[in-house]
């Protein structure tokens, strides 16, 4: 009897277990952040600095298809979750087709990620690659650290390394205090 | 040492102006060399394909030009490209002007170049470039990415092949325009243009 009761329990933990999949380090916030489709305006919009936003802005592009885009996606997760608190500003853009949003709301969730993200949803990826930085011709993973005059302190194209990212954000971080 | 002192104060100087300008001569924070500008005469080069045969690029160009292709295996954009490649190179190849990829990838070894280039049907010629050295050269960092060079290896064009993975939705064939544009003897309009593309997995 004691053994089926335990049984029991075993599954009913297991079952939890499965069906929460969003729940990550014990804060509650679970499910897939929104991801809201933005247009090539809208991309220009949030790229613009608040002249009252002093916080440095972390953007970076990433499509579901790219694997170094997976691959690296754990240490920004990280670092979002390492900064906000401290002043970074983190947007996540991912450039999957509209029709592809749910597989990257479900890596999302996979990931535990919680930043904003947003997807570039435009029939020419061209201007808005160039909107981004004319230095970028859009291999991918990108990112880009703005200050908050807006003008790009950090590039990098491919997988970020973690370290080197961190030490320049910090830096930021400190500076727009 | 005294008397020395203002030529080691220069030639320090000049070392520190030098590297700045290499740092700064990237297109990032990567340390990725800047492609040769439009104009830029290419040297030749070698490259083994898929089985370890060289070729010199001249010696795969035709009599009118070469485009070449930065191309991977794994990479969905492209593949999304295969067919497309495929019939460029046929479409071109009777106009004086051949097609060949290059395969820069770390990841991706020459066995798998050719089985890959086997199950998708491409025909044209694929070199692979092991070590990068051709992809720093060219200042490629992405696949797809195309590169048209006339019959003196002038850079006429670096960019996509086009605006669209979705052949269905594509609007500009901006390599086929180059290309086209080329053959009649008038100067390429567009020279380059940015698409998103799965990083060239480089040596570390």
């Amino acid at each position: 009897m004691r053994l089926s009761i335990l049984s029991v329990l075993l599954v009913l933990a297991l079952f939890a277990g499965i069906t929460a999949p969003g729940q990550s380090n014990g804060t509650g916030a679970a499910s897939a952040p929104e991801i809201r489709l933005i247009d090539l305006d809208g991309l220009k919009k949030l790229l613009q600095r608040d002249p009252k936003d002093a916080r440095p802005l972390l953007v970076n592009f990433w499509a579901s298809w790219c694997d170094g885009c997976r691959e690296e996606f754990p240490d920004l997760v990280k670092i979002d979750d390492d900064y906000r608190t401290k002043g970074l500003n983190f947007l996540s853009v991912t450039v999957d087709e509209v029709e592809d949003k749910a597989v990257a709301a479900k890596f999302l969730v996979e990931m535990k990620a919680s930043m904003p993200v947003v997807l570039l949803n435009v029939p020419d990826k061209e201007p808005a690659i160039h909107a981004v930085d004319v230095n970028w011709d859009g291999a991918l993973p990108a990112t880009f650290l703005f200050d908050a005059q807006g003008n790009v302190i950090y590039r990098h194209f491919g997988k970020i390394k973690p370290e080197e990212l961190r030490a320049i954000i910090e830096k930021q971080v400190m500076s727009a205090k | 040492m005294k008397k020395h002192y203002p030529l080691f104060v220069l030639l320090a100087s000049l070392l520190v102006i030098a590297l700045a300008a290499v740092a700064g001569s990237g297109r990032g924070d990567n340390d990725l060399p800047a492609p040769p500008a439009i104009g830029t005469v290419i040297d030749d080069f070698k490259l083994p394909d898929a089985d370890g045969k060289e070729h010199s690029l001249k010696s795969l160009a035709g009599s009118k030009g070469v485009v070449v292709i930065f191309i991977a295996t794994k990479c969905p954009v492209s593949n999304a490209y295969n067919e497309r490649m495929e019939q460029l190179a046929k479409d071109y190849q009777a106009k004086g002007i051949n097609v060949v990829g290059i395969n820069s990838n770390v990841t991706e070894p020459a066995a798998e170049v050719k089985s890959h280039a086997t199950e998708k049907g491409l025909t044209f010629a694929i070199l692979k470039d092991e070590g990068n050295k051709i992809a720093d050269r060219l200042g490629a960092t992405r696949t797809p990415e195309a590169y048209v060079l006339d019959t003196s290896m002038k850079l006429l064009y670096h960019g996509r092949i086009d605006n669209s993975q979705n052949p269905a939705n594509i609007t500009a064939s901006d390599l086929r325009g180059a290309l086209d544009e080329m053959l009649a003897g008038k100067a390429v309009s567009k020279t380059g243009g940015a698409a998103f593309g799965c990083s060239i997995k480089r040596v570390s």
